[in-house]
């Protein structure tokens, strides 16, 4: 995976730094803009709304030049799929005209829900690079909610293939995947979408190379290439050489109920280069939670960029190439066929998380505390009464707290790690499509772990039924909450609640509430976690504490166990006296 | 409001239009007066303390008083600057019970995906502000949970002891139903009046409740300033004399009363832009162009807005502030696309490579070359070092511009890239230019159009600097100047028209679209529009309604605005609807399913009251060459990387059918415009500079 890296030549190339700005802003517009055309005609709210899709532009060769990121932890299924279909069809058979397609989970890492287009772009007659785009399709068949065991059961299968041969459409496909899919028309529209995107990245990156020269554009590149590399290698320098581990546990796997995955991972950092292993994350799993080798890499790949280029752009290969990564096939991010995928996304951010918890004493200002690492999205089903038509339900991700730094708070209520631009979907919209009323929509006061700097707030969503529905809740790190850093506290972890009947129902052994059968009038509450703390309460400024108890974010209760702050719930006063001894005697 | 003793005269008798942009740095006047048909023009600094003392001395300048005056238009920076400055009122939230953090919780994007340090948007309103009161409708309008009245005023008295100068309304649904906000607002309004109250479906009844709550936020929280700063104005001008009209122009590029401009004062959020797109469309009226781009470049920002077919593009929405910190304003504005890239913007050296911007030096301390402690090179100084400046012509020569410390500037990232000081200046511009191009394709391709058919009309102070080079990157092959770039925006309020935009949703499928029901909708909204423009002071020669729908396919999310002719909802023509939906998707997507069910989101309509436009002058006809008295010498220009003489020439001496070719400068008062060798430059019978741009790639 991670390239070696070549001893630099002592004769570089002649570099126009003015060509490169002007080609580095130029690709980065191409992936931008096939993300906002693949938005824009898109039929389903996970890609419009949750932005849920990956658009990419890669060299001949598969490497990524630059990827319009919607969701971080694509970061490599792209370009492992593109490289994939190089090998699949072999670089001769590769035409004008042609677009490939595959959802094979088992080389784009994920689910079977993301299907992914690619597109190779010929410049006079040359093969230039490859547009690409991966989206999530809201059903691609397989068992409807539930737990699934195998990937079988998942839905349909497509593996590499051509959609489109030299310009002619593979109609066999386009009537096999509507076949299999329940709402044959969204996925038909997403499909025309993905196009759209694949070629507006041909469009623009050939006028890019009609515009400044093949050989122009392509020596730019090479030059971003190693820009990022040395870059993230000055950075990785900034670490102290050493072994650095951390170990976290997830709830279960939904089916081995109570029953705790270890994660275990090891970051060497020895001068420039940092290796990230991870042989000792649990093995894959019976549950639908498992991913592909593809996403072992991402997972290493979006810890190191965070750490080490987190607002470099175009995101891109090159900044990848003093990273190793070591990971046995067979893991849960490194699962082999038939393993069931379904909830791919879910796991892996639990091992970035576990990754800057490793590195907290090498780089404490630079790491951060443990967030809710869950999409906490459930579905719901059913046939809406208005129209008698089937429909599936979902806001998108709920949104959590993420975990304090040592300069400053968390964040809360923001989309978890697996994804960036990400947009919840609004309630007056679900309302105005689903049989259901949100009864509440608020922040968690205390879900953030306390410390000298707190960790952001989760969010609570409770909605009633208007119908009979079917609700299935898949979230995890609910018994296995987000960790504070240097003496900080936990935060509280995802959760469930269903009232059925009126009666409230909350000790659930996890939050993986499968196939549960609403009645109108019941109810479903979802909760999802803080972040950690960032060092230790009682060394956050009084001030600080009271502040947050005047705007309810930390209840006076709290401020007093957790904090050792005595301030009035009314009033707001704080005690000093009985506070100052307090925390005296907390020491 | 008025101050005069005498009764007023609506618009005073008087011919004369006065028109103020108040920006950050300059007021801009605009003055033309009917009866001679003399356009007049005065820039003065802006006086933030006192913004109306800037507005007098503009006036001033351009030779006008406020008492032969019978319109005065007025864009301002006020409201957006209170919301990016965060000096607004005191301010409450009073919203649905069990959803109170719905503005704070937003839309939860992180779309700096990868820094573990990013930011969220901060609300207006402290979380200690937001209240909850017991209510509830649903998505179809029907109350579930009838307002708590008794509840609300207990909660009136509990905002009036905490000292609140502003109250937000916003519930849950109330785009469907807006009983309960009217009501709360009139139980409010009627214990407080001295408190601004605003609730959010008069100013967005569509859905999607944070941003309609941002809006109404943003709203009051704007609302007790703007109140005072119009009144202000209003007393001064009536003050000195004025008896007319006073509007205020809107985001739309439309004019709305003043008075209605202190309770929807979030409609004036972009007025000064909006204007300028208003002056685009003008010019495109007035020479007979359909589609243009209005490019607009000052000292810290590039923006582009669209005219298609004669139209000035709007969109339904807006984000105020950097993207991920961003606030949306759910209403009609006009649609205009900005980058970081203006004359103040800095080149430095990141990680080896020349960034340009999007940090700029700003007024204070401004580039390198205004010798006002700026260290840094900035776009103006490569301008200036490349001789497309003139050091002694800067600001119509009242500003003398420092060479020596533009090219010390300059060093700073020549030195570490291993170039020269022109190479580096001359790199900073092709950057800048690219960048801005960006802006320029943003906006046109989002829609599905092509760039490179439109007319670039460059200005703001930088436009016709860069206009060229810019089209030169889109491949766009006219480019025009119009006479007086630096206060256009000032210019093109002249040309607004009185402006109320509504939209109002309404989801059901097309086949079974109740029609009555959509024109019941349409005729109201359009009666109150029609009333509002009967309401203002000055009465319109035409008012002119305009429909369009919100329209997907069944299942897709993202709706777009699809323009009717009325006629289609007088035969109730669904496939007419479709088919101009059908065609609408695939200009803007280059897809479309017309074998597939639509669906309706949302109604909008625009009620028009158009004002009489001033005519256009024309200048003095000349033959091909310039007269003597336009040639004012030679300096050495860089392009290309070569220096080599290029002529300047006085713009204010040129005459209609001048001809001159690149590499030529043309320096007026506040902006030099730049021709490229091979550029051919013809004056127009309006005094425009109209621009062949050479090489532009078709």
């Amino acid at each position: 995976m991670a390239k070696k890296t070549k001893a630099k030549s002592a004769k570089r190339r002649p570099i126009d730094p003015v060509i490169t700005e002007i080609v580095r802003n130029g690709i980065i517009a191409v992936t931008e803009e096939m993300k906002t055309n693949l938005m824009r005609t898109a039929y389903n709210m996970i890609i419009y709304e949750a932005l849920d899709f990956t658009t990419g532009l890669f060299t001949p060769e598969g490497e990524t030049v630059s990827i319009g990121i919607g969701l971080p932890m694509f970061i490599r299924g792209m370009a492992e799929t593109v490289k994939a279909k190089i090998k699949h069809f072999g670089i001769k058979n590769i035409k004008p005209g042609d677009i490939y397609v595959t959802n094979d989970s088992y080389i784009t890492g994920s689910h079977l829900n993301h299907f992914t287009f690619t597109l190779p772009i010929f410049h006079k007659g040359k093969l230039a690079g490859f547009s690409c785009c991966m989206a999530h399709w809201l059903d691609v068949g397989g068992v409807l909610g539930g737990m699934t065991t195998d990937i079988f059961s998942e839905g349909l299968q497509i593996p590499i293939v051509k959609y489109s041969d030299r310009g002619k459409i593979n109609q066999d496909l386009l009537d096999i995947i509507r076949i299999n899919v329940r709402l044959p028309p969204r996925a038909m529209g997403d499909l025309r979408a993905q196009v759209t995107a694949v070629k507006t990245g041909e469009r623009r990156f050939l006028e890019l190379l009609d515009r400044y020269g093949h050989a122009a554009v392509m020596a730019s590149i090479e030059e971003i290439f190693d820009r990022a590399e040395a870059a993230a290698r000055a950075r990785t320098k900034t670490i102290p050489d050493g072994v650095y581990e951390a170990e976290s546990s997830l709830d279960d796997d939904g089916i081995d109920i109570g029953k705790r995955i270890p994660i275990r991972v090891k970051v060497i950092v020895k001068g420039d280069e940092m290796t990230i292993d991870l042989t000792n994350v649990a093995k894959q799993v019976r549950g639908f939670y498992n991913s592909a080798i593809t996403t072992g890499y991402a997972c290493a790949q979006v810890a190191y960029k965070c750490i080490t280029s987190p607002t470099d752009y175009p995101i891109n290969d090159g900044a990848f190439r003093s990273l190793k990564v070591i990971i046995p096939p067979g893991r849960i991010v490194s699962a082999t066929r038939p393993a069931p995928m379904r909830l791919w996304m879910c796991f892996p951010m639990t091992i970035v998380d576990t990754i800057f918890k490793a590195l907290q004493p090498a780089i404490p200002n630079r790491t951060i505390a443990g967030h809710h690492a869950d999409l906490v999205g459930p579905s719901f089903h059913g046939f809406n009464p208005k129209t008698s038509e089937f429909f599936i339900g979902t806001f998108g991700p709920l949104g959590g707290g993420w975990g304090a730094k040592k300069t400053e708070d968390g964040v809360s209520a923001t989309v978890c790690l697996n994804d960036g631009d990400t947009h919840n979907g609004p309630n007056e919209q679900a309302e105005a499509k689903f049989p259901i009323v949100v009864e509440r929509y608020e922040l968690i006061p205390d879900s953030g772990g306390a410390g000298r700097h707190r960790g952001g707030l989760g969010i609570a969503r409770t909605t009633r039924a208007l119908t009979n529905i079917v609700v299935n809740t898949q979230s995890d790190r609910s018994k296995c909450p987000p960790w504070g850093l240097d003496g900080a506290g936990d935060a509280t972890g995802n959760a469930v609640a269903f009232r059925l009947g009126g009666e409230w129902k909350t000790d659930f052994p996890n939050a993986k509430v499968l196939v549960a059968q609403l009645k109108p009038e019941d109810a479903f509450r979802i909760s999802s976690g803080g972040g950690g703390g960032y060092g230790s309460a009682l060394e956050r400024p009084i001030d600080d504490v009271r502040e947050d108890v005047r705007q309810g974010y930390v209840s006076a209760k709290a401020a007093v166990e957790l904090y050792g702050v005595v301030v009035d719930a009314e009033t707001f006063e704080v005690d000093r006296g009985a506070t100052e001894r307090l925390r005296a005697s907390r020491r | 409001m008025a101050s005069s003793s005498k009764p007023l005269a609506k618009t005073g008798g008087s011919r004369v239009r006065l028109a103020a942009d108040i920006g950050g740095t300059f007021t801009d006047i605009a003055v033309f007066d009917d009866k001679s048909g003399r356009l007049t023009f005065g820039k003065a600094l802006s006086t933030p303390q006192h913004l109306v003392d800037g507005i007098t001395a503009g006036v001033e300048k351009a030779g006008s008083d406020y008492r032969s005056a019978g319109l005065f238009l007025h864009g301002s920076t006020i409201a957006i600057n209170a919301i990016l400055e965060r000096t607004g009122a005191k301010t409450a939230l009073i919203t649905t019970e069990g959803f109170r953090d719905v503005y704070e919780i937003g839309r939860i994007n992180r779309p700096d995906a990868y820094n573990l340090f990013f930011k969220k948007h901060v609300p207006l309103i402290e979380r200690a502000l937001r209240f909850e009161v017991r209510e509830r409708v649903r998505a179809d309008g029907e109350v579930l949970i009838p307002l708590d009245e008794q509840g609300l005023v207990a909660l009136g008295e509990r905002l009036d002891k905490l000292g609140i100068e502003a109250v937000a309304i916003m519930f849950i649904n109330g785009y469907a139903n807006s009983d309960h906000e009217e009501r709360a607002k009139a139980i409010l309004s009627k214990r407080y009046p001295g408190m601004f109250i605003s609730a959010s479906h008069e100013l967005s009844r569509e859905y999607r409740e944070f941003e309609r709550c941002s809006t109404v936020a943003a709203n009051a929280y704007v609302g007790p300033k703007v109140r005072r700063y119009v009144g202000e104005i209003d007393r001064h001008i009536r003050g000195d004399g004025f008896t007319g009209s006073f509007l205020i122009v809107q985001s739309t590029g439309g004019l709305y009363e003043s008075e209605q401009a202190q309770t929807q004062c979030v409609r004036m959020l972009e007025s000064g832009p909006a204007a300028g797109v208003i002056g685009t469309q003008a010019l495109c009226h007035t020479i007979g162009i359909d589609n243009a781009i209005a490019f607009d470049m000052g000292g810290t920002t590039a923006k582009a807005g669209v005219i298609y077919k004669g139209e000035a593009l709007t969109t339904g929405a807006a984000l105020i502030g950097g993207y991920d910190q961003a606030l949306p304003v759910q209403i009609a504005m006009m649609d205009i696309f900005e980058v970081g890239t203006g004359g103040g913007s800095i080149a430095r050296v990141e990680d080896g490579a020349l960034r340009v911007g999007p940090q700029s030096a700003g007024a204070q301390p401004g580039p390198a070359c205004y010798g006002l402690g700026g260290e840094e090179p900035t776009v103006t100084d490569a301008n200036l070092v490349l001789g497309r400046l003139g050091a002694d012509r800067f600001l119509g020569g009242e500003m003398q511009l420092d060479v020596g410390a533009a090219e010390r500037a300059l060093a700073r990232v020549a030195k570490p890239l291993g170039m020269s000081v022109t190479e580096a200046a001359d790199g900073i511009l092709r950057i800048a230019a690219t960048t801005m191009s960006y802006a320029v394709k943003g906006v046109t391709t989002e829609r599905g159009l092509d760039a490179g058919d439109f007319v670039l009309v460059a200005y703001g102070g930088a436009g016709p600097l860069h206009a060229v080079a810019v089209a030169r990157e889109i491949g766009i092959r006219n480019v025009i100047i119009p006479g007086a770039p630096g206060v256009f925006s000032a210019f093109g309020m002249l040309f607004s028209d009185l402006r109320y935009d509504y939209v109002r949703t309404a989801l059901t499928s097309l086949e079974d679209a109740p029609f009555e029901q959509i024109e019941q909708v349409f005729r109201e909204l359009e009666e109150e529009g029609r009333g509002a423009i009967a309401a203002t002071s000055v009465k319109p020669h035409k008012i002119t309604t305009k429909r369009a729908l919100d329209m997907r396919y069944v299942g897709q999310e993202h709706a777009v605005t699809v323009d009717l002719p009325m006629s289609v909802f007088a035969k109730q023509d669904r496939k007419a609807i479709k088919r101009h939906f059908d065609e609408m998707h695939e200009l803007r997507y280059g897809t479309s399913a017309p074998s597939e069910r639509a669906e309706v989101v949302s109604l909008r309509t625009t009620v028009t009251g158009l004002m009489r436009k001033p005519p256009q002058e024309k200048i003095r006809k000349g033959g091909g060459a310039p007269p003597k008295a336009a040639f004012s010498g030679k300096r050495k220009v860089s392009f290309d990387g070569k220096f080599r003489d290029a002529p300047t020439y006085r713009r204010a001496e040129l005459l209609a059918g001048n001809r001159i070719k690149g590499p030529a400068l043309i320096e007026e008062h506040a902006s030099t415009t730049v021709l490229m060798p091979g550029d051919a430059m013809t004056v127009d019978a309006y005094g425009n500079l109209v621009i062949k741009v050479a090489g532009a790639k078709r």
